[in-house]
């Protein structure tokens, strides 16, 4: 494939650099502080404007600009979703290939971790951890990203069975390759797609993730803003104040949309058997 | 095959011990439930007092003993808040999570399987991409406000379903819903790719040279193949369907085990959570086995593992 | 345009809703935990099997102590009750309601292997004896003004029952006097009551009354709005004030013995330092919170205490609100920019948390919010004062309307609660706790206000309210206590 680019995946990189660029300049662009309060000012609708200030996006109900939020709300939500899907994809796929490589008794051992780990449902695990851990920044994106690699291994592990019977890994090891060199030159980029196809899943999932804890009070730390836990302060006023929900839902959904959708183009690349048609 | 299906159901018996240390352990760590069963005006020594009739003053390691003789004597004990027995109380809420896990499934598998390979079929249309977007927005929304919304306009605006509650086939549509579209789009996503892989094997590319229709080819072949990611990720989202139904079952007022594991972890009412476990993970960990013994027969390519 | 969608959409629930004459339906955020009166008390299990049993006395809708089971009491020596007996009272398997289920009952809630948590409640009572064919006496241990206060809250079991059938099938298939029986209890979906027609004090006024575990808030309110429920409880102020518009549901406020509260702890962080303490109550604007978050669903008080209590003193100051001296005073103390833990769990409002958090942002303190689950927070706020962090918001009812319920276990020194060591307000409250005469409780308890206004262990923020949404076709005053009793209701269309 050559280097061109269709317009829609130009669209999707423009979009997700531009939510990148919101959350790191989230102090630039906003203009109102995202903490501070005005009681007498909440719940106000979008386009509101007093003498000193206005409210572009309307206000939460303690009377926070919600476009400042929403701005530094990307931060927290991206940063807890890249950092989670980090950790539990190296975690995940390095196993998944050691256990597809060795098969045997490292496959049992990693594959019976796995089954155990996956079938403690994700959201008791993190909401006991937290519990136990107490609450943060650092405790969500570890219980997140420790309680989700297991996915990552499963897929790498079924794919790694896969591709090994194929004979051209047969050749490589012929050719006298080390199984390291096999395992990240031959096996791993046969094996990317479907892995990133699940790390951009996750990445959305992720950020739901957080707003679920939000939502069972365990997210991020108040005052300070994440999109989920202004969607789960947010549903209280569905109907008396929608801005609340609508907008970081607007942004939340566009940004998965985009991630989902780049994870499918990039897996089109990657995979050098699709490349090769 | 019967020596490895046997060795796999040891091991499958492995990792189900695995998890009940695992979450035993946690759980301790975690505090116990003498605190939230005592009036607001307890004393430290009538707390002291309950915490010994109760037993959790004795070492964690005798706690864990105690625990495994019990579950050796299959028996899941006394839930400690409700006050009767452990086995029971999660038995009643059995049915109601395998209706919401059925109910969400067939949403799930009945939109996401055939979206995904149209999506392969026709890649690169503009059906393509709305068909992506459209199982993508399940995925994109907090449960708890889609949930809120579905709530307002089917129960209160259109009149059509019951707002909350499980006492009819109506009130399992929206919690359904809610819950099977979030894995609708990993089903879609996961039959898109397998489809597209198989559809670029040389197999299909001799089919279709010999003069088979490329429909005949996607139903007699490339379906069958591309059933084992399929599956895999069917195995992977049960778990999450019976028990990681939290937010669903919380917004919908359905009574299955994801909302009782909630309320039990919160109550710190350990043992009606560890029998939660062992349920969700003997499930689990069956279908798994299934999963495994699936791909073997679908793909002879692959072994059960010794 | 958003007048008509509402006008729409309530337009369009209401007339598929036929009255229901004989039925009730109460939508709960929880279900009930026990059926055993003896055992778990929270609001849910409290507002279904108090409609099963009868309890010794009750309250009227004044919050006077009323005769239920008893009809007269009197003291014959200062730690001795007799209590008179009704004799026309059955349980709901005919058997006769006797002295002796009566002096059951009290021994079965604070007998320490029964394991109840209610324990704490009745353990100042020493023993029961029957003494009449229709007369029981109880024993406290010291003179105990606040027994009746607490005997509110016992239901009387029948003693042949639960002994025949053990308190495990007790708990599944209860048996009491009062003016429902248990037909079905679905955990974690519902229990259906039907009414004890012969019920001794009147006919009960709905045949079937059905209690539905809804967890969330909004799904409730969406269950009233489309006549799924007719009654729930536990809306919040701004809940309220969405619903108002709804022609076919009516709120009913009611303010509550429950004080919210401001903790402070004395022993230990930044806080150990009086002046802190007292800053930080000049730099709450109370009214602020009152009328914006609270929507005006409250009262201010002056102290940590409600006007619904026995032992409210109005004329013990608050602080004023003045965050100029408050910010002068932490100053002064060096504390300008110290760090304040304020830990807290889901349980209680967030939005209060945070508005306390800028306020004393305002005056140079900072404040650091943790938010941990409810056994987490009740494990560090009722640990040592190092755990306990500085400050913590607390909700606080005894259902006893009485000051000992509040002000002794939050601030009396060895009580778990407390972050206080005082002994002249350690001796005030004990003093208060062992005299029947009101009068002279009343002069300790004032006593005790004033050094709780100079130590600051903990500020009274408002008198917290209980909003329930109804029907408009329903009934009912609702109480102080939050006591949820179907006999008082009515259809009234």
């Amino acid at each position: 494939m050559s280097g061109r680019l269709s317009p829609g995946i130009i669209v999707i990189l423009a979009l997700l650099a531009g939510f990148v660029f919101a959350a790191a300049g989230a102090d630039l662009l906003a203009h109102n502080d995202p903490l501070r309060q005005s009681l007498l000012m909440r719940l106000r609708p979008p386009g509101t404007s007093t003498a000193t200030t206005s409210y572009l996006l309307g206000t939460d109900d303690l009377g926070r600009d919600l476009l400042a939020r929403i701005l530094y709300g990307a931060r927290a939500s991206l940063m807890v979703a890249i950092l989670s899907v980090s950790v539990s994809l190296l975690v995940g796929a390095m196993l998944g290939l050691l256990a597809g490589w060795f098969r045997g008794w490292t496959a049992i051992l990693v594959m019976r971790f796995v089954d155990t780990m996956l079938s403690i449902p994700a959201i008791l695990l993190a909401v006991l951890t937290v519990a136990v851990l107490g609450p943060g920044f650092l405790t969500l994106v570890l219980v997140l990203g420790l309680t989700r690699w297991p996915r990552y291994t499963r897929v790498a592990y079924a794919q790694t069975l896969q591709v090994v019977t194929l004979p051209y890994i047969r050749a490589a090891e012929m050719a006298g390759c080390g199984p390291v060199r096999i395992l990240l030159r031959h096996i791993l980029p046969n094996i990317a797609g479907p892995l990133m196809v699940v790390a951009t899943s996750e990445f959305g999932l992720m950020i739901l993730f957080e707003a679920g804890l939000s939502f069972l009070g365990l997210g991020v730390q108040p005052p300070y803003p994440s999109w989920g836990s202004i969607m789960a302060a947010g549903r209280q006023y569905v109907q008396r104040a929608w801005w609340l929900t609508v907008f970081p839902g607007a942004a939340l959904f566009v940004l998965v949309l985009c991630v989902n959708l780049f994870g499918d183009w990039l897996r089109d690349r990657v995979d050098p058997q699709s490349r090769s048609r | 095959m019967i020596r490895q299906l046997a060795g796999r159901v040891g091991q499958a018996i492995v990792a189900t011990f695995g998890v009940l240390t695992i979450v035993f352990f946690i759980m301790r760590l975690s505090g116990d439930p003498t605190l939230l069963l005592v009036p607001e005006g307890a004393t430290a020594q009538q707390i002291a007092e309950l915490r010994h009739a109760l037993g959790f003053d004795r070492p964690l390691l005798v706690q864990y003993v105690a625990y495994l003789a019990d579950l050796a004597r299959l028996d899941l004990g006394e839930s400690l808040v409700q006050r009767a027995g452990v086995a029971g109380i999660v038995a009643e809420r059995i049915p109601y999570t395998v209706a919401l896990a059925t109910g969400a499934l067939l949403v799930a598998l009945g939109i996401g399987i055939p979206a995904g390979v149209a999506m392969a079929v026709w890649r690169g249309s503009v059906l393509e991409r709305a068909l992506a977007g459209f199982v993508l927005t399940g995925q994109s929304l907090p449960t708890f406000w889609s949930g809120i919304l579905l709530i307002l306009l089917f129960g209160v605006a259109l009149g059509w379903l019951p707002t909350s509650g499980a006492d009819s086939l109506q009130s399992l549509v929206m919690p359904s819903i809610a819950l099977g579209a979030l894995t609708m789009s990993t089903f879609a996503r996961m039959t898109r790719i397998a489809v597209l892989d198989e559809l670029s094997r040389d197999y299909v590319t001799a089919a279709r040279a010999r003069g088979l229709s490329l429909r005949a080819a996607v139903l007699r072949h490339v379906l069958r193949n591309a059933a084992i990611p399929v599956v895999t990720i069917a195995a992977l989202e049960v778990g999450n369907l019976l028990a990681g139904a939290v937010i669903v079952e919380t917004v919908f007022a359905w009574p299955g085990i994801g909302q009782l594991a909630i309320q039990s972890i919160a109550a710190r009412d350990f043992l009606v959570v560890q029998a939660i476990v062992l349920f969700v993970s003997t499930v689990y960990i069956g279908m798994n086995l299934l999963a495994d013994i699936a791909y073997a027969v679908i793909d002879p390519r692959i072994r059960l593992e010794q | 345009m958003r007048h008509l969608v509402l006008a729409f959409l309530a337009a369009a629930a209401t007339p598929t809703l036929a009255l229901p004459k004989d039925a009730l339906t109460v939508d709960l955020p929880g279900d009930v935990a026990t059926m055993d009166p003896q055992l778990q008390w929270d609001t849910e299990s409290y507002s279904v099997y108090r409609n099963i049993f009868d309890n010794l006395v009750t309250r009227d809708a004044s919050g006077k102590i009323v005769p239920q089971v008893a009809t007269a009491w009197r003291y014959t020596d200062d730690t001795t009750i007799v209590f008179d007996l009704r004799t026309d009272i059955v349980f709901q398997d005919g058997t006769p309601l006797t002295p002796d289920d009566v002096v059951f009952s009290v021994r079965r809630i604070t007998d320490p292997a029964l394991k109840s948590p209610q324990l704490s409640q009745f353990d100042q009572i020493a023993s029961a004896e029957v003494i009449g064919p229709a007369q029981v006496a109880l024993h406290t241990k010291t003179p105990y003004p606040v027994l009746l206060a607490q005997l509110v809250k016992l239901s009387i079991v029948p003693k042949a029952y639960v002994e025949k059938v053990g308190d495990q099938k007790f708990n599944q298939e209860p048996i009491g006097s009062g003016p429902y029986r248990l037909r079905t209890w679905q955990r974690g979906v519902q229990s259906v009551l039907d009414s004890v027609d012969s019920y001794w004090h009147s006919k009960p006024p709905f045949r079937t009354v059905t209690f539905r575990a809804v967890p969330d808030g909004p799904t409730r309110i969406a269950d009233l709005r489309t006549g799924r429920a007719d009654i729930t409880r536990g809306l919040s102020p701004d809940d309220a004030e969405s619903v108002k518009s709804d022609k076919s549901l009516q709120l009913l406020p009611v303010a509550t013995e429950r004080v919210a509260y401001l903790f402070v702890n004395t022993l230990a962080t930044p806080t150990k330092d009086k002046r802190v303490r007292q800053a930080i109550a000049m730099a709450i604007d109370r009214d602020a919170i009152i009328s914006a978050l609270q929507q005006g669903y409250a009262k201010p008080v002056n102290i940590v205490l409600t006007p619904a209590n026995f032992g409210y003193v109005a004329d013990v100051p608050g602080w004023p609100y003045d965050p100029a001296r408050a910010r002068a005073l932490i100053k002064e103390a060096g504390a300008d920019g110290a760090t304040l833990n304020f830990i807290t769990s889901p349980a209680y409002d967030r939005r209060l948390n945070e508005a306390v958090q800028q306020m004393l942002g305002d005056v140079g303190l900072k404040v650091e919010i943790s938010v941990t689950d409810q056994p987490t927070y009740l494990r560090r706020r009722q640990g040592t004062p190092e755990e306990a962090g500085s400050l913590s918001q607390g909700r606080w009812s005894c259902a006893c309307q009485d000051a000992d319920g509040v002000i002794f276990p939050l601030f009396r020194s060895g009580s778990i609660w407390s972050k206080m060591n005082n002994p002249t307000f350690d001796a005030e409250v004990d003093a208060a706790r062992t005299i029947l005469d009101p009068g002279k409780r009343l002069e300790h308890y004032r006593r005790a206000f004033e050094i709780l206004r100079e130590e600051v262990p903990g500020i009274g923020l408002f008198q917290d309210y209980a909003i329930y949404l109804a029907r408009k076709e329903l009934k009912w005053t609702p109480t102080a206590n939050e006591a949820f009793f179907v006999m008082d209701m009515r259809w009234q269309p």
